[in-house]
């Protein structure tokens, strides 16, 4: 962890991210990812809704689904040729599966509701993401990470 | 046939205020020129990517027994590395490091620190360790152990303001590092107190 540190408040759940970080090896390969999704129209975490609607009380929640979501099933998908960017993907994965474990401990000691709104917000993503095959979306997702870190 | 090259020996790490290097012992092989490659595997390519490494490509082929992983050890999750050695098309088995390393581990030195009486106001220059770090600087009237008061600094900017000494007084600082992504201390500095003399800072 060279970069700095911030302590995200997600309903009474803290979680330690190397935001700086996952920022400067998201934006370091942000261009190249993006370039490489050819569906400019469609988006995995804005359609229909953008997240920023959804209600505190689900933003714990949310971004749980959220850490599960791309350590399940976006990360895996995107390997590259190019080794710096799967050194930059993996400094991202690793970064996300640490502060998803914390997640999940809060979540485990019931401090991390899970409501309708977060469950529907979730199955939306999916909806979204199963719609394109898995590379694309894949690629797509990651390019959309920013969205997820300014959300945060 | 070739004979195999030896796998590199004696891999460690050095890790220190958040910087990690990887070392291990040179092979030598009379007039030949050994190279090595090092690769990583974080926790999540052990999970959820087949146990995949990834290479550093500064450290590919190269001829040094050292290796700045810093920027790729960048969660604080459990890691494996492994060292290859190289002479021509000839090649060792992979030499991993035993067991895992984390950057929580890491090993955190006291800030080094200039403590100055401008006036009457008591200053304290930190040394900058970079943005994974905050400070926690303590500092006390001398002969006033029990009422020590603590200032936490979070970003290091050129000199830190402490408080107002009284004419005369003699005043004692230390410090300690705290890196916040791994919830960990240094231990403190050692003390430094000034007095002042009208504008003059006296060190005792």
């Amino acid at each position: 962890l060279t970069a700095g540190n911030k302590i995200f408040h997600l309903g009474p759940c803290r979680v330690s991210l190397s935001i700086t970080e996952i920022r400067a090896g998201f934006n370091a390969i942000k261009a190249s990812i993006q370039a490489r999704d050819p569906i400019k129209t469609l988006s995995i975490l804005s359609h229909p809704y953008s997240l920023h609607k959804v209600k505190a009380s689900d933003r714990c929640c949310i971004a749980l689904h959220l850490f599960d979501f791309y350590v399940d099933k976006v990360f895996k998908h995107c390997k590259a040729e190019d080794s710096y960017l799967n050194r930059k993907i993996s400094s991202i994965a690793n970064s996300f599966l640490s502060a998803r474990r914390k997640l999940e401990q809060c979540h485990q000691q019931n401090q991390c509701p899970c409501g309708q709104e977060s469950d529907e917000k979730l199955e939306q993503v999916l909806v979204n993401y199963e719609g394109l095959n898995v590379t694309s979306a894949a690629i797509k997702s990651l390019g959309e990470l920013d969205i997820l870190l300014d959300w945060m | 046939e070739d004979v195999l090259l030896p796998a590199p020996q004696n891999i460690s790490i050095l890790s220190t205020n958040m910087k990690h290097f990887l070392t291990w012992s040179p092979l030598t092989v009379q007039k030949e020129t050994v190279r090595y490659s090092v690769e990583f595997q974080g926790e999540y390519e052990r999970e959820y990517a087949n146990e995949s490494w990834i290479p550093i490509c500064e450290c590919s082929l190269v001829t040094s027994t050292v290796c700045n992983i810093t920027e790729d050890i960048s969660a604080t999750v459990a890691y494996k590395l492994r060292v290859r050695a190289y002479i021509g098309v000839r090649r060792s088995e992979w030499g991993t490091l035993k067991g895992f390393f984390s950057p929580i581990t890491t090993s955190l030195t006291p800030p080094l620190m200039k403590v100055i009486a401008d006036g009457y106001h008591l200053l304290v220059k930190l040394e900058d360790m970079g943005p994974a770090f905050q400070f926690c600087v303590v500092y006390w009237k001398k002969g006033q152990e029990s009422r020590m008061q603590q200032k936490v600094v979070k970003e290091v900017s050129s000199v830190v303001h402490l408080d107002t000494m009284e004419a005369g007084a003699a005043y004692c600082v230390k410090a300690q590092t705290y890196v916040e992504a791994i919830n960990r201390s240094s231990s403190f500095s050692q003390t430094q107190c000034v007095r002042t003399q009208g504008d003059r800072s006296m060190w005792l």
